[in-house]
């Protein structure tokens, strides 16, 4: 039995806070694993997560949930995607490496990230404030994700409900993004 | 005083009436007026001194061209001066001041400036203040700044806050003047994402200031019905207060929004907002701006633009005088002494330069025709004009048309160069206009209202055509094309007084003509000469009057003298906006480590790596300066234990088939052999063959890496991998992503370091000499259970292990390692300590891989392979590279009490401190405290054969030398026999 | 100006870093006889065209990938943008 244990203390662990209509909060637990397609063995990985997750990993720019809607797959680029699901333990890299059988290069990114909840009737005016894409309902749809950078952070926007956006920036800077984001929903009116 | 000037009409709210002071006397205004109608209104004329000769000035425009009425909003920090009144919307307890004057502004001691006029011409600072020199920065200079110029800053912080955002749409209609609600209403009902931006808090442009039917309603009134129409439909953005001042590539337009500059408070919302709009198309509907004729003493409180005496009795129903003139060069002029009329202002005669009947009927107005003012009298204010045959014409407001010009502005924040069109003696849009933008109405051009109206629909349906729009079949909106025949007069020939044409420089017509006397003659060349066209109104009134003065000075035409060309902001916009909220500590991100908040807890003072904060030392009870902390943190690593956060470094994962291959090409040294369970250091050149990088590599399986950086190089270095995968060996199964911020990265250095480390890892891991070598790795559990990364390098020289966890367990990891350590006298160390122990080591940093040196300059010239393909090695081996004999070494002081100094410069004993005899130079220092002395790296010719010489280090800079000995850069453990242990 | 990312849509140029000239793609063979010439001309010689120009542009913050866009330097029209690793696949980069 060891004599020492570690508490785990993600930065932005609890944050829950509203601003008029717009709630901005921390989601618990969230895992995300990349998944890189390695080079001539990229059907052997869409094939492995069509079988682990029923559902077809999507292009660039979209993301897609499982068939138990418990995990969401984001393709980030032509050979990257990341699985972002709940997970309480920091083992979900392993998790995700066994359900692919080992077809894809994992690595764990959930404590590289930080997420943030954006929702509410005016989240898209709070976002306008920081983000540069086109976040227009109909140029960037339901299950739509991008990386961008807002306020000098690179972040991963995805909008994962009509008026809901799940943003990811880097866990270092978390309060700096935490900042920004609350600053966004203050500022508008 | 009571608002003696209203007369009856007008888009103003008489039920909310608004008070507000004026240099500290209390005043009346309505709901919809601007500072400049209700000061019109009171009966103000006097609000301004001009910026060099100290004039009496008034309002002379009704827009964001005002070059005069320049006043000072608000009080305490949140003053700010230079504020156009003629744009500052009124609210109720809004305070303004005049400004530029000593004393008070009707007697301002520096008018005698106007009697030394002749002293003052264009040019006057290069001619008269070059001698003596000395006394320029002491005197002249001081006291021009003092003498000229406009507003004064509040020197306060400015308590306001600032936001930006970026807003995208299908068309971009910049301006909601009949043209421009035209362009959106065809555009919005075609279902086209359209955004609608004008700088007025009142959209409708010269609608609102004409009496101008639309559609069988006035002008004024369809506007109001149009936009409301256009903000019923979900496409369509509507922004008010949003001046679109700058056309960028691409269709990007830059925005500026006041947002609460018409409230007595911003309730902490941001005061502006400055937009970044990204347009697929644009249509610009600018409008246009009148412009003067230029005559004596033109510059009088009094003397206004026609368009904006209509527009103070239209849309603010307030008369700029009790008794007009009017001076035309054009029928557009005689509107307003009509509209003046039909509100009963006493109109006493129009001045027209040319030979034509009347225009209309103007009730009680003298028609003087083939006539010109020639000078004007009243010193505060107009009383009277003088014609050019020298009749006296009495009047307190003279209203002066000299034709319009079509608002290009934006037309040329790229490639556009105006073209001269002779019909309407104006500039319009030409060359190679934005991309995406088309222009329409009067800023294209078409100056009469129908033709506006109808211009807009058609270029807006034109330009969402191409977007793949079907274009609305809805008609235009219809009007009658007014009168506004002009026939060109720039100044009047006959004037003797100065005739001014730059009211905000005082530029007169003498001035151009001495420019051109002086041959400054080319517009650009006038411009910078004569100060015309500078500040804030951008010479909106005075450039095209005054570049034809330079025309008619150089016998050529207007088109062939050329136009000034105009750069973003078309007004001005704050710097605050700019900033946005990127001030303070907001200025850029932080990054903190994982352990920052035990840090803080723990004494740690922090310093700033890049956005990253890290501990430098951390203060015990008892230390009375940054030198104890570090000596004893220094001393205990080396005898116990120290623990250090090194998260910051850069990690990144590379996995693949080809990994090994791949940090073969990228490092200098070889890795494709480097065993499972080991980790490599490795070196990283630039293609020219210099230093780029270094770190450690470990393989934690066949197709698994994991790679650190310099903290500084994290982002390049990961640049640089990705240039190489792609864009080198693109056939390369080798995939990269940083996972810097995912684990929290500990330092445990010390000889008890292996003792601190078995209480905390669990014990399947074997972790003697022999179980877990110098230079091994793995993947661990600690603390019961949770994953980590165990690796055996050591940065200090001391046996030590870097121990990684998922940063979420950092900070407590921090706290675990240093109560487990207790019994062995563990404590944290800074980067300070960390860079004493590393120059004790001989190890470099950014101090030595500065970006001029090689690896054979640090003494690593042996890594470089030239047995593989790699980054660097071939531009390695030039001649000049492989000569360079700087080598890397150790310097101690002879004296041991005194401090080595960096940047010193070495040069041999016995001779000159010159560049001459330059031998090199010291990188790094430190007081290190297991020597007790000072200990120095740096460069030195041939210094792998010079151990033992004594050399002088000397550094101009602080006016020191001392002779220092060359040694080893290895000052403790040269062997390597402790990290080995 | 906007980099119309050839999988990712229109984007901010924001989001990228110039590099400079797409000929770094062609990196010299560094076992050929006259390897520090071409060496030497691959990192120190650039032409520098006033119209239309291939260069290197990383989408930094996006997908991270490389693109060869071809620009006019006069204009900053963009006429072409491909993936670098499509570029150096093409122009014959065999590892």
């Amino acid at each position: 039995m060891a004599d020492y244990t570690l508490t785990a203390t993600p930065p932005l662990a609890g944050v829950d806070r509203s601003f008029g209509d717009l709630s901005l909060k921390a989601p618990a637990d969230l895992a995300l694993v990349s998944i890189a397609l390695p080079l001539g063995a990229e059907d052997k990985v869409l094939k492995a997560i069509k079988t682990a997750y029923g559902a077809e990993l999507p292009d660039a720019g979209k993301s897609v949930l499982s068939k138990d809607g418990t995990v969401r797959l984001v393709r980030l680029g032509a050979d990257q995607a990341m699985v972002i699901f709940t997970h309480a333990t920091p083992d979900a890299e392993p998790t995700v490496q066994a359900k692919l059988k080992g077809t894809a290069y994992t690595t764990d990114q959930t404590d590289v990230w930080v997420g943030l909840e954006l929702s509410g009737p005016t989240s898209r005016d709070a976002l306008h404030r920081i983000c540069p894409l086109d976040i227009h309902p109909d140029a960037f749809a339901v299950n739509d994700s991008a990386r961008t950078v807002m306020e000098h952070l690179g972040t991963l926007l995805i909008r994962t409900g009509d008026d809901t956006y799940l943003l990811l920036s880097a866990s270092s800077s978390a309060k700096s993004f935490l900042h920004a984001m609350e600053t966004s929903a203050q500022n508008i009116s | 005083m009571s608002q003696i000037n209203r007369v009856k009409g007008g888009l103003i709210d008489r039920s909310t009436p608004m008070n507000f002071t004026f240099n500290g006397k209390s005043m009346q205004g309505f709901a919809g007026d601007t500072l400049a109608s209700a000061l019109l209104a009171n009966g103000q004329r006097l609000v301004g001194r001009s910026f060099k000769y100290h004039r009496p000035r008034g309002i002379f425009s009704a827009g964001s061209e005002e070059p005069n009425a320049l006043v000072q909003l608000r009080s305490g920090a949140h003053q700010e001066p230079n504020t156009r009144a003629t744009v500052a919307e009124l609210f109720d307890g809004l305070t303004a001041t005049s400004q530029n004057h000593r004393g008070s502004l009707e007697f301002d001691l520096m008018a005698l400036t106007d009697y030394a006029s002749p002293f003052l011409s264009a040019g006057f600072y290069y001619k008269t203040f070059m001698w003596p020199k000395a006394l320029w920065e002491k005197f002249y200079e001081p006291v021009i700044r003092s003498s000229a110029g406009l507003g004064r800053l509040s020197m306060d912080e400015d308590p306001d806050i600032y936001d930006k955002g970026f807003l995208h749409c299908d068309l971009l209609v910049i301006g909601a003047g009949p043209s421009g609600i035209s362009a959106a209403l065809a555009a919005g009902r075609s279902g086209a994402r359209v955004i609608l931006a004008d700088e007025d808090f009142a959209p409708g442009g010269r609608l609102n200031a004409e009496t101008l039917e639309v559609d069988g309603m006035s002008g004024a009134d369809w506007a109001t019905q149009a936009l409301a129409e256009l903000a019923a439909m979900d496409n369509v953005q509507i922004m008010t207060r949003t001046t679109i001042y700058g056309s960028y590539d691409h269709g990007v337009y830059g925005a500026l929004e006041r947002c609460t500059d018409h409230l007595a408070s911003s309730n902490g919302k941001p005061r502006q907002i400055l937009w970044r709009i990204y347009s697929k198309r644009a249509v610009l509907a600018a409008g246009s701006t009148e412009r003067p004729i230029a005559f004596g003493n033109n510059d009088r409180p009094g003397v206004m633009l026609a368009g904006a005496v209509r527009t103070y009795v239209n849309r603010f129903g307030a008369t700029p005088g009790q008794q007009v003139a009017v001076f035309t060069n054009n029928d557009d002029g005689w509107r307003t002494a009509a509209d003046l009329a039909a509100k009963g202002v006493n109109v006493t005669a129009i001045i027209d330069s040319r030979d034509k009947p009347a225009v209309c009927d103007v009730p009680g107005a003298r028609h003087i025709r083939n006539a010109a003012v020639r000078d004007t009298a009243g010193r505060k204010g107009l009383k009277s004009v003088t014609l050019t045959d020298d009749q006296i014409i009495d009047c307190d407001c003279l209203a002066v048309s000299g034709g319009w010009n079509p608002n290009v502005h934006l037309t040329c924040h790229q490639r556009g160069r105006p073209e001269w069109r002779d019909d309407i003696s104006a500039f319009v849009p030409g060359g190679t206009l934005p991309v995406g933008m088309a222009v329409a109405g009067a800023a294209n051009g078409a100056l009469t209202l129908g033709a506006a109206l109808a211009e807009g629909r058609a270029i807006a349906n034109q330009q969402i055509k191409d977007l793949g729009f079907t274009a609305s079949r809805k008609a235009a909106p219809k009007a009658e094309d007014e009168a506004f025949e002009c026939s060109p007069m720039w100044h009047v020939g006959e004037s003797i007084k100065r005739a001014w044409l730059d009211l905000q420089n005082d530029v007169t017509v003498k001035d151009v003509k001495l420019s051109h006397r002086e041959g400054f003659r080319s517009v650009e060349l006038l411009k910078r000469y004569t100060t015309l066209g500078m500040a804030t109104d951008q010479g909106k009134t005075a450039n095209i009057p005054a570049l034809a003065v330079m025309a008619e000075c150089t016998g050529k035409t207007i088109p062939e003298t050329g136009t000034t060309i105009f750069r973003p902001p078309y007004t001005p916009v704050p710097l605050g906006a700019l900033g946005g909220r990127a001030r303070g500590h907001d200025f850029r991100p932080t990054r903190l480590t994982p352990s920052h908040e035990w840090a803080k807890a723990n004494g740690a003072s922090f310093v700033t790596v890049g956005n990253w904060m890290r501990a430098e030392w951390y203060t015990r009870p008892g230390e009375k300066g940054w030198r104890d902390s570090v000596d004893r943190e220094a001393l205990n690593t080396r005898t116990n234990v120290g623990i250090c956060d090194v998260t910051t470094l850069g990690k990144i994962d590379v996995q693949g088939k080809d990994a090994a291959e791949f940090l073969n090409k990228v490092y200098s040294n070889a890795f494709a052999k480097l065993a499972v369970g080991k980790v490599r250091y490795g070196l990283m050149l630039r293609e020219d063959g210099i230093c780029y990088d270094d770190g450690t590599t470990a393989r934690m399986s066949e197709n698994h890496f994991v790679m650190t950086t310099t903290t500084a190089n994290a982002v390049l270095v990961f640049r640089r991998l990705e240039f190489a995968r792609q864009c080198l060996w693109p056939n390369m199964d080798v995939h990269l992503i940083s996972t810097t911020d995912g684990w929290a990265q500990f330092a445990v250095a010390g000889p008890k370091s292996r003792d601190l480390l078995r209480k905390i890892v669990d014990e399947d891991t074997d972790l003697s000499n022999e179980g877990f070598p110098f230079m091994g790795c793995a993947e661990v559990t600690v603390c019961g259970g949770t994953p980590a990364r165990l690796f055996r390098i050591s940065f200090s020289g001391e046996l030590a292990f870097e121990i990684a966890v998922p940063a979420r367990f950092g900070n407590s990891m921090m706290e675990v390692l240093n109560k487990a350590g207790e019994e062995f006298g563990a404590a944290p160390y800074g980067t300070e300590a960390l860079g004493v122990m590393r120059i004790e080591k001989g190890h470099v940093t950014a101090n030595e891989l500065n970006g001029q040196t090689t690896a054979q300059n640090i003494g690593l010239g042996m890594m470089v392979s030239q047995k593989k393909e790699c980054i660097g090695n071939v531009l390695s081996q030039r001649p000049e590279m492989v000569g360079d004999d700087l080598r890397l070494m150790g310097f101690r002081p002879v004296d041991h009490s005194l401090d080595v100094i960096a940047g010193s410069h070495f040069i041999t004993k016995g001779d000159e401190a010159n560049m001459a005899n330059d031998q090199g130079w010291m990188t790094s220092t430190a007081w290190s405290p297991n020597l007790g002395h000072s200990i120095g790296l740096g460069f030195i010719k041939r210094g792998n054969e010079r151990i033992g010489e004594v050399v002088r280090a000397v550094s101009p800079v602080h006016g020191k030398e001392m002779e220092v000995e060359i040694v080893s850069a290895h000052f403790i453990d040269p062997e390597g026999e402790r990290l080995r242990g | 100006m906007i980099i119309n990312h050839p999988l990712l849509g229109p984007r901010d140029a924001a989001e990228f870093i110039y590099l400079g000239d797409a000929s770094l793609i062609d990196r010299p063979d560094w076992q050929a006889e006259d390897a520090a010439a071409k060496f030497y001309e691959y990192g120190y010689l650039r032409d520098n065209p006033a119209g239309q120009h291939q260069e290197l542009w990383y989408h930094e913050q996006g997908d991270r990938s490389w693109l060869v866009v071809t620009r006019n330097t006069l204009t900053h029209e963009i006429t072409k943008v491909e993936l670098a690793r499509d570029v150096a696949r093409t122009r014959g980069r065999d590892k």
